[in-house]
Protein backbone atom coordinates (compact mmCIF):
# COMPACT_ATOMS: atom_id res chain seq x y z
CA UNK A 1 0.00 0.00 0.00
CA UNK A 2 2.23 2.64 -1.29
CA UNK A 3 1.83 6.15 -2.18
CA UNK A 4 3.30 7.16 -5.26
CA UNK A 5 3.71 10.89 -6.91
CA UNK A 6 3.84 11.76 -11.04
CA UNK A 7 4.30 15.17 -11.52
CA UNK A 8 2.93 16.67 -15.12
CA UNK A 9 3.13 20.06 -14.40
CA UNK A 10 3.57 21.66 -18.15
CA UNK A 11 2.43 18.99 -19.88
CA UNK A 12 -0.22 19.66 -22.36
CA UNK A 13 -3.08 16.46 -22.82
CA UNK A 14 -3.17 14.03 -23.13
CA UNK A 15 0.14 13.88 -21.57
CA UNK A 16 -0.96 13.65 -18.50
CA UNK A 17 -3.20 10.40 -19.26
CA UNK A 18 -0.85 8.45 -21.29
CA UNK A 19 1.78 9.41 -18.75
CA UNK A 20 -1.11 8.70 -15.53
CA UNK A 21 -1.51 5.02 -17.79
CA UNK A 22 2.08 4.05 -17.95
CA UNK A 23 2.52 4.85 -14.30
CA UNK A 24 -0.30 3.09 -12.47
CA UNK A 25 0.83 -0.15 -15.10
CA UNK A 26 4.07 -0.40 -12.98
CA UNK A 27 2.21 -0.07 -9.44
CA UNK A 28 0.78 -2.99 -7.21
CA UNK A 29 -2.65 -3.29 -6.18
CA UNK A 30 -3.23 -1.01 -3.46
CA UNK A 31 -1.22 1.64 -4.61
CA UNK A 32 -1.97 4.83 -4.42
CA UNK A 33 -1.09 7.09 -7.31
CA UNK A 34 -1.26 10.80 -6.69
CA UNK A 35 -1.32 12.87 -10.25
CA UNK A 36 -0.22 16.60 -10.26
CA UNK A 37 -1.41 18.31 -13.16
CA UNK A 38 -2.42 21.78 -14.93
CA UNK A 39 -4.10 20.47 -18.29
CA UNK A 40 -7.44 21.88 -17.93
CA UNK A 41 -9.21 19.31 -20.10
CA UNK A 42 -7.10 16.37 -18.04
CA UNK A 43 -10.17 17.71 -15.17
CA UNK A 44 -12.62 15.63 -17.34
CA UNK A 45 -10.24 13.04 -18.96
CA UNK A 46 -8.51 11.85 -15.41
CA UNK A 47 -11.56 11.18 -13.18
CA UNK A 48 -13.38 9.50 -16.51
CA UNK A 49 -10.14 7.37 -16.52
CA UNK A 50 -10.10 6.65 -13.22
CA UNK A 51 -14.11 5.48 -13.31
CA UNK A 52 -14.00 3.28 -16.30
CA UNK A 53 -11.12 1.26 -15.26
CA UNK A 54 -12.66 0.96 -11.83
CA UNK A 55 -9.58 2.93 -9.77
CA UNK A 56 -11.32 4.67 -6.77
CA UNK A 57 -10.72 8.20 -6.38
CA UNK A 58 -9.63 9.02 -3.02
CA UNK A 59 -8.62 13.07 -3.58
CA UNK A 60 -9.78 15.31 -6.40
CA UNK A 61 -8.84 19.24 -5.41
CA UNK A 62 -7.69 22.14 -6.87
CA UNK A 63 -4.58 23.29 -5.55
CA UNK A 64 -4.37 26.65 -7.17
CA UNK A 65 -5.04 28.81 -10.35
CA UNK A 66 -5.49 26.17 -13.00
CA UNK A 67 -3.45 23.69 -10.85
CA UNK A 68 -5.15 20.27 -9.92
CA UNK A 69 -4.55 16.91 -8.01
CA UNK A 70 -6.31 14.16 -8.40
CA UNK A 71 -4.99 10.48 -6.37
CA UNK A 72 -6.32 7.17 -7.35
CA UNK A 73 -5.84 3.51 -5.92
CA UNK A 74 -4.79 0.97 -8.24
CA UNK A 75 -7.73 -1.73 -7.83
CA UNK B 1 -23.39 44.93 -36.69
CA UNK B 2 -19.76 43.63 -36.40
CA UNK B 3 -20.00 43.68 -33.09
CA UNK B 4 -22.35 40.50 -33.00
CA UNK B 5 -18.95 38.51 -34.22
CA UNK B 6 -17.64 39.55 -30.83
CA UNK B 7 -20.35 38.82 -28.53
CA UNK B 8 -20.87 35.53 -30.12
CA UNK B 9 -17.76 34.62 -30.04
CA UNK B 10 -17.30 34.92 -26.45
CA UNK B 11 -20.49 32.91 -25.67
CA UNK B 12 -18.48 30.41 -28.11
CA UNK B 13 -15.02 30.74 -26.10
CA UNK B 14 -16.78 30.66 -22.91
CA UNK B 15 -18.81 27.74 -23.75
CA UNK B 16 -15.67 25.88 -25.30
CA UNK B 17 -13.07 26.56 -22.32
CA UNK B 18 -15.97 25.69 -19.67
CA UNK B 19 -16.94 22.12 -21.86
CA UNK B 20 -13.25 21.77 -22.49
CA UNK B 21 -14.11 21.23 -25.81
CA UNK B 22 -11.88 19.93 -27.77
CA UNK B 23 -11.73 18.95 -31.63
CA UNK B 24 -8.03 17.60 -31.58
CA UNK B 25 -9.12 15.52 -28.66
CA UNK B 26 -12.37 14.12 -30.02
CA UNK B 27 -9.98 12.90 -33.37
CA UNK B 28 -7.38 11.48 -30.93
CA UNK B 29 -9.31 9.42 -28.50
CA UNK B 30 -10.04 7.44 -31.58
CA UNK B 31 -6.85 6.36 -31.60
CA UNK B 32 -5.09 6.17 -27.99
CA UNK B 33 -8.51 4.80 -26.27
CA UNK B 34 -10.79 4.27 -29.43
CA UNK B 35 -13.56 6.10 -27.01
CA UNK B 36 -15.68 7.99 -29.74
CA UNK B 37 -17.50 10.30 -26.80
CA UNK B 38 -16.05 13.50 -27.65
CA UNK B 39 -16.43 12.67 -31.46
CA UNK B 40 -20.26 11.97 -31.14
CA UNK B 41 -20.26 15.43 -29.02
CA UNK B 42 -18.48 17.23 -32.15
CA UNK B 43 -21.23 15.50 -34.40
CA UNK B 44 -24.17 16.61 -32.42
CA UNK B 45 -22.82 20.09 -33.50
CA UNK B 46 -22.83 19.11 -37.01
CA UNK B 47 -25.79 17.49 -36.80
CA UNK B 48 -28.10 20.36 -35.04
CA UNK B 49 -26.60 22.91 -37.12
CA UNK B 50 -27.21 21.48 -40.34
CA UNK B 51 -31.24 21.11 -39.45
CA UNK B 52 -30.83 25.32 -38.62
CA UNK B 53 -28.59 25.93 -41.80
CA UNK B 54 -31.11 24.53 -44.45
CA UNK B 55 -34.11 25.59 -42.65
CA UNK B 56 -32.58 29.10 -42.64
CA UNK B 57 -31.42 28.14 -46.00
CA UNK B 58 -34.86 27.46 -46.92
CA UNK B 59 -36.68 30.35 -45.62
CA UNK B 60 -34.50 32.33 -47.71
CA UNK B 61 -32.18 34.24 -44.61
CA UNK B 62 -29.23 33.07 -46.53
CA UNK B 63 -28.52 31.12 -49.66
CA UNK B 64 -26.03 28.47 -49.61
CA UNK B 65 -23.49 28.52 -53.21
CA UNK B 66 -21.60 25.30 -52.86
CA UNK B 67 -18.84 26.26 -54.77
CA UNK B 68 -16.36 23.30 -57.13
CA UNK B 69 -15.02 20.29 -54.73
CA UNK B 70 -10.72 21.45 -54.70
CA UNK B 71 -10.36 17.25 -53.99
CA UNK B 72 -5.97 17.34 -54.06
CA UNK B 73 -5.83 20.15 -51.83
CA UNK B 74 -8.22 18.88 -49.66
CA UNK B 75 -7.24 15.92 -48.95
CA UNK B 76 -3.52 17.00 -48.77
CA UNK B 77 -4.30 20.07 -46.86
CA UNK B 78 -6.68 17.76 -44.38
CA UNK B 79 -4.41 15.37 -43.80
CA UNK B 80 -1.60 17.76 -43.20
CA UNK B 81 -4.01 20.22 -40.57
CA UNK B 82 -4.71 16.62 -38.88
CA UNK B 83 -1.56 16.26 -38.58
CA UNK B 84 -0.40 20.05 -37.06
CA UNK B 85 -3.28 19.67 -34.56
CA UNK B 86 -1.56 16.73 -32.69
CA UNK B 87 1.84 19.02 -32.74
CA UNK B 88 0.19 22.06 -31.89
CA UNK B 89 -2.03 20.22 -28.91
CA UNK B 90 -4.95 22.00 -30.18
CA UNK B 91 -7.12 22.94 -33.51
CA UNK B 92 -7.66 26.32 -34.41
CA UNK B 93 -10.28 26.98 -32.00
CA UNK B 94 -8.72 24.74 -29.30
CA UNK B 95 -5.87 27.24 -29.50
CA UNK B 96 -7.43 30.05 -29.69
CA UNK B 97 -8.82 28.71 -26.34
CA UNK B 98 -6.06 27.57 -24.45
CA UNK B 99 -4.44 30.88 -25.37
CA UNK B 100 -7.18 32.75 -23.64
CA UNK B 101 -6.26 30.21 -20.79
CA UNK B 102 -2.79 31.27 -20.72
CA UNK B 103 -0.78 28.54 -22.22
CA UNK B 104 2.32 30.02 -24.01
CA UNK B 105 2.77 27.33 -25.83
CA UNK B 106 -0.68 27.92 -27.76
CA UNK B 107 0.62 31.63 -28.41
CA UNK B 108 3.31 30.31 -30.18
CA UNK B 109 0.83 28.29 -32.03
CA UNK B 110 -1.97 30.94 -32.60
CA UNK B 111 0.98 33.09 -33.90
CA UNK B 112 2.22 30.72 -36.43
CA UNK B 113 -1.21 29.47 -37.55
CA UNK B 114 -2.03 33.20 -38.49
CA UNK B 115 1.13 34.14 -40.31
CA UNK B 116 1.43 31.07 -42.44
CA UNK B 117 -2.36 31.24 -42.66
CA UNK B 118 -1.73 34.67 -44.44
CA UNK B 119 1.51 33.41 -46.09
CA UNK B 120 -0.60 30.74 -48.01
CA UNK B 121 -3.54 32.51 -48.40
CA UNK B 122 -2.19 35.88 -49.91
CA UNK B 123 1.32 35.64 -49.04
CA UNK B 124 4.63 33.54 -51.06
CA UNK B 125 3.05 30.18 -50.54
CA UNK B 126 -0.19 31.14 -52.18
CA UNK B 127 0.46 30.75 -55.86
CA UNK B 128 1.14 27.04 -55.53
CA UNK B 129 -1.79 26.58 -52.62
CA UNK B 130 -4.33 28.30 -55.21
CA UNK B 131 -2.66 26.27 -58.26
CA UNK B 132 -3.80 22.90 -56.11
CA UNK B 133 -6.92 24.54 -54.96
CA UNK B 134 -7.59 24.87 -59.11
CA UNK B 135 -7.60 21.29 -59.34
CA UNK B 136 -11.91 20.79 -59.08
CA UNK B 137 -14.30 18.51 -59.87
CA UNK B 138 -17.81 19.26 -60.67
CA UNK B 139 -19.42 18.04 -57.82
CA UNK B 140 -19.40 20.00 -54.30
CA UNK B 141 -22.13 18.57 -52.34
CA UNK B 142 -23.21 14.96 -51.31
CA UNK B 143 -26.75 15.89 -51.96
CA UNK B 144 -26.20 17.15 -55.34
CA UNK B 145 -24.07 13.62 -55.97
CA UNK B 146 -26.73 11.60 -55.03
CA UNK B 147 -29.86 14.11 -56.75
CA UNK B 148 -31.17 13.73 -53.10
CA UNK B 149 -32.76 16.30 -51.34
CA UNK B 150 -30.15 18.11 -48.55
CA UNK B 151 -33.30 17.16 -45.99
CA UNK B 152 -33.13 13.86 -46.75
CA UNK B 153 -29.51 13.48 -45.44
CA UNK B 154 -30.29 15.66 -42.47
CA UNK B 155 -32.77 12.87 -41.41
CA UNK B 156 -29.99 10.44 -41.84
CA UNK B 157 -27.52 12.20 -40.00
CA UNK B 158 -29.55 12.98 -37.13
CA UNK B 159 -30.67 10.04 -37.14
CA UNK B 160 -27.60 8.27 -37.06
CA UNK B 161 -26.34 10.99 -34.51
CA UNK B 162 -29.11 10.42 -31.94
CA UNK B 163 -28.28 7.01 -32.01
CA UNK B 164 -24.93 7.40 -31.46
CA UNK B 165 -25.63 9.73 -28.34
CA UNK B 166 -27.77 7.71 -26.73
CA UNK B 167 -25.16 4.42 -26.85
CA UNK B 168 -23.17 6.77 -24.58
CA UNK B 169 -25.28 8.05 -22.62
CA UNK B 170 -26.20 4.34 -21.53
CA UNK B 171 -22.88 3.12 -20.97
CA UNK B 172 -21.82 2.67 -17.53
CA UNK B 173 -18.84 2.67 -16.40
CA UNK B 174 -17.79 0.98 -13.26
CA UNK B 175 -17.14 3.66 -10.83
CA UNK B 176 -18.98 6.50 -10.75
CA UNK B 177 -17.26 9.80 -11.91
CA UNK B 178 -16.16 12.27 -8.99
CA UNK B 179 -16.19 15.70 -9.90
CA UNK B 180 -14.05 18.21 -7.79
CA UNK B 181 -15.92 19.67 -4.28
CA UNK B 182 -18.28 22.83 -4.86
CA UNK B 183 -17.40 25.97 -3.50
CA UNK B 184 -19.87 28.26 -4.76
CA UNK B 185 -23.40 27.44 -5.66
CA UNK B 186 -25.98 28.84 -7.85
CA UNK B 187 -25.50 30.27 -11.13
CA UNK B 188 -21.85 31.05 -10.48
CA UNK B 189 -21.91 27.28 -9.47
CA UNK B 190 -22.97 26.71 -12.96
CA UNK B 191 -21.16 28.66 -14.99
CA UNK B 192 -17.71 28.62 -13.57
CA UNK B 193 -17.41 25.56 -11.19
CA UNK B 194 -20.01 22.83 -12.47
CA UNK B 195 -18.77 20.59 -14.88
CA UNK B 196 -20.07 20.86 -18.58
CA UNK B 197 -21.08 17.06 -19.86
CA UNK B 198 -19.60 16.82 -23.62
CA UNK B 199 -23.09 16.56 -25.01
CA UNK B 200 -24.38 20.01 -22.97
CA UNK B 201 -21.65 21.98 -24.13
CA UNK B 202 -22.41 20.16 -27.48
CA UNK B 203 -26.14 21.40 -27.54
CA UNK B 204 -24.62 24.82 -26.55
CA UNK B 205 -22.15 24.96 -29.19
CA UNK B 206 -24.52 24.53 -31.90
CA UNK B 207 -27.12 27.24 -31.44
CA UNK B 208 -24.23 29.60 -31.14
CA UNK B 209 -22.95 27.80 -34.78
CA UNK B 210 -26.52 28.22 -36.57
CA UNK B 211 -26.53 31.96 -35.06
CA UNK B 212 -23.11 32.41 -36.70
CA UNK B 213 -24.57 32.06 -40.18
CA UNK B 214 -27.04 34.45 -40.36
CA UNK B 215 -25.43 37.61 -38.09
CA UNK B 216 -22.77 36.90 -40.52
CA UNK B 217 -24.59 37.25 -43.67
CA UNK B 218 -26.01 40.52 -42.48
CA UNK B 219 -22.26 42.29 -42.65
CA UNK B 220 -21.79 40.93 -46.10
CA UNK B 221 -19.62 37.50 -44.74
CA UNK B 222 -21.57 34.82 -46.78
CA UNK B 223 -20.48 32.02 -43.79
CA UNK B 224 -20.94 30.76 -40.58
CA UNK B 225 -18.25 29.47 -38.38
CA UNK B 226 -14.88 30.47 -39.77
CA UNK B 227 -10.97 30.53 -38.08
CA UNK B 228 -8.60 30.29 -40.67
CA UNK B 229 -9.61 33.30 -43.01
CA UNK B 230 -10.17 35.70 -40.11
CA UNK B 231 -6.85 34.35 -38.41
CA UNK B 232 -5.34 35.35 -41.85
CA UNK B 233 -7.19 38.58 -42.37
CA UNK B 234 -5.18 39.44 -38.67
CA UNK B 235 -2.30 39.10 -40.01
CA UNK B 236 -2.65 41.01 -43.07
CA UNK B 237 -4.45 44.25 -41.30
CA UNK B 238 -1.48 44.28 -38.66
CA UNK B 239 1.04 44.18 -41.80
CA UNK B 240 -0.84 46.64 -44.47
CA UNK B 241 -3.28 48.84 -42.20
CA UNK B 242 -6.10 48.73 -44.43
CA UNK B 243 -9.45 48.31 -42.34
CA UNK B 244 -11.43 46.59 -44.67
CA UNK B 245 -9.82 43.87 -43.45
CA UNK B 246 -11.67 43.45 -40.40
CA UNK B 247 -14.89 41.63 -40.82
CA UNK B 248 -17.21 39.79 -38.99
CA UNK B 249 -14.85 36.93 -38.48
CA UNK B 250 -11.79 38.86 -37.10
CA UNK B 251 -14.28 40.47 -34.49
CA UNK B 252 -16.03 36.37 -33.87
CA UNK B 253 -12.26 34.70 -33.69
CA UNK B 254 -11.12 37.93 -30.57
CA UNK B 255 -14.32 36.97 -29.19
CA UNK B 256 -13.28 33.57 -28.98
CA UNK B 257 -10.35 34.44 -27.32
CA UNK B 258 -11.60 37.05 -24.88
CA UNK B 259 -14.74 34.19 -24.00
CA UNK B 260 -12.21 31.84 -23.07
CA UNK B 261 -10.20 34.42 -21.18
CA UNK B 262 -13.27 35.72 -19.32
CA UNK B 263 -14.41 31.78 -18.45
CA UNK B 264 -10.85 30.79 -17.49
CA UNK B 265 -10.13 33.81 -14.92
CA UNK B 266 -13.62 33.71 -13.54
CA UNK B 267 -13.05 30.06 -12.84
CA UNK B 268 -9.67 30.07 -11.42
CA UNK B 269 -8.54 28.31 -14.43
CA UNK B 270 -6.01 30.72 -15.94
CA UNK B 271 -2.73 31.03 -15.31
CA UNK B 272 0.33 31.85 -17.64
CA UNK B 273 1.72 28.40 -18.22
CA UNK B 274 5.16 27.94 -20.14
CA UNK B 275 6.24 25.12 -22.38
CA UNK B 276 9.19 23.14 -21.34
CA UNK B 277 11.40 23.23 -25.19
CA UNK B 278 10.06 19.97 -26.63
CA UNK B 279 6.28 21.54 -26.16
CA UNK B 280 7.56 24.86 -27.77
CA UNK B 281 8.97 23.43 -31.18
CA UNK B 282 5.97 21.29 -31.25
CA UNK B 283 3.48 24.12 -31.09
CA UNK B 284 5.70 26.44 -33.45
CA UNK B 285 6.07 23.63 -36.00
CA UNK B 286 2.30 22.60 -35.21
CA UNK B 287 1.32 25.98 -35.82
CA UNK B 288 2.75 26.68 -39.26
CA UNK B 289 1.35 23.22 -40.18
CA UNK B 290 -2.15 24.35 -39.07
CA UNK B 291 -1.51 27.31 -41.22
CA UNK B 292 -0.49 25.51 -44.62
CA UNK B 293 -2.67 22.58 -44.15
CA UNK B 294 -6.34 24.56 -43.21
CA UNK B 295 -5.17 27.12 -46.23
CA UNK B 296 -4.81 24.23 -48.62
CA UNK B 297 -8.37 22.49 -47.59
CA UNK B 298 -10.16 25.44 -47.33
CA UNK B 299 -10.80 25.20 -43.78
CA UNK B 300 -9.91 23.85 -40.34
CA UNK B 301 -11.62 21.38 -37.64
CA UNK B 302 -14.45 24.23 -38.00
CA UNK B 303 -15.07 25.87 -41.02
CA UNK B 304 -14.57 22.60 -42.41
CA UNK B 305 -15.26 20.09 -40.20
CA UNK B 306 -18.11 21.41 -38.36
CA UNK B 307 -19.16 23.84 -40.98
CA UNK B 308 -19.01 22.87 -44.30
CA UNK B 309 -19.91 19.46 -43.12
CA UNK B 310 -23.75 20.93 -41.75
CA UNK B 311 -23.81 21.67 -45.60
CA UNK B 312 -23.35 18.38 -46.34
CA UNK B 313 -20.41 19.65 -48.67
CA UNK B 314 -18.04 17.20 -50.32
CA UNK B 315 -15.02 19.18 -49.28
CA UNK B 316 -16.05 19.24 -45.24
CA UNK B 317 -16.88 15.59 -45.19
CA UNK B 318 -13.71 14.60 -47.33
CA UNK B 319 -12.02 16.65 -45.19
CA UNK B 320 -13.03 15.42 -41.44
CA UNK B 321 -12.29 11.73 -42.60
CA UNK B 322 -8.11 12.84 -44.03
CA UNK B 323 -7.92 15.53 -40.65
CA UNK B 324 -8.92 11.98 -38.45
CA UNK B 325 -6.21 10.13 -40.41
CA UNK B 326 -3.77 12.85 -40.23
CA UNK B 327 -4.10 12.86 -36.58
CA UNK B 328 -3.71 8.76 -35.96
CA UNK B 329 -0.47 9.39 -37.60
CA UNK B 330 0.88 12.16 -35.20
CA UNK B 331 -0.72 10.26 -32.67
CA UNK B 332 1.27 7.36 -33.24
CA UNK B 333 4.65 9.25 -34.27
CA UNK B 334 4.50 11.84 -31.28
CA UNK B 335 2.03 10.28 -28.17
CA UNK B 336 1.37 6.43 -28.05
CA UNK B 337 4.71 5.08 -27.14
CA UNK B 338 6.51 8.65 -26.79
CA UNK B 339 5.99 9.98 -23.72
CA UNK B 340 8.55 11.88 -21.47
CA UNK B 341 11.79 9.28 -21.20
CA UNK B 342 12.34 8.65 -17.62
CA UNK B 343 9.71 9.37 -16.20
CA UNK B 344 8.02 7.60 -13.21
CA UNK B 345 5.76 7.98 -10.26
CA UNK B 346 7.97 8.94 -7.18
CA UNK B 347 7.18 6.76 -4.56
CA UNK B 348 6.40 8.81 -1.49
CA UNK B 349 7.90 7.94 2.22
CA UNK B 350 5.45 5.95 4.09
CA UNK B 351 5.34 7.81 7.18
CA UNK B 352 3.89 11.31 5.47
Amino acid sequence: MAQYTLETDGQVCPFPLVEAGDAIAKLNFGDQLTINFDCTQATDALPRWAAENGYPVTHFDRVGDAQWTITVQKA
Amino acid sequence: MLLTGLGLGIALGFAMQRGRFCVTGAFRDLWITGSTRWLTAFLIVIAVQSVGVFALDTAGVITLDPQPFAWVATIIGAFIFGFAIVLAGGCATGTYYRAGEGLVGSWFALIFYALFSAISKTGALSTPVAALRGITLEASTIHGVLGVSPWALVAVLVTGVGLLARHHLRLRSPLPLVSLPARTSGIRHLLFEKKWGAFTTALIIAPLAILAWPLSWATGRESGLGITGPSSNIVNYLVRGDPQLIDWGVYLVIGILLGSFIAAKASGEFRVRLPDVTTTIRSIVGGVLMGVGASLAGGCTIGNGMVDTATFGLQGWVSLVFMIIGTGAATRLFITGSARVGVSPVRVPADR
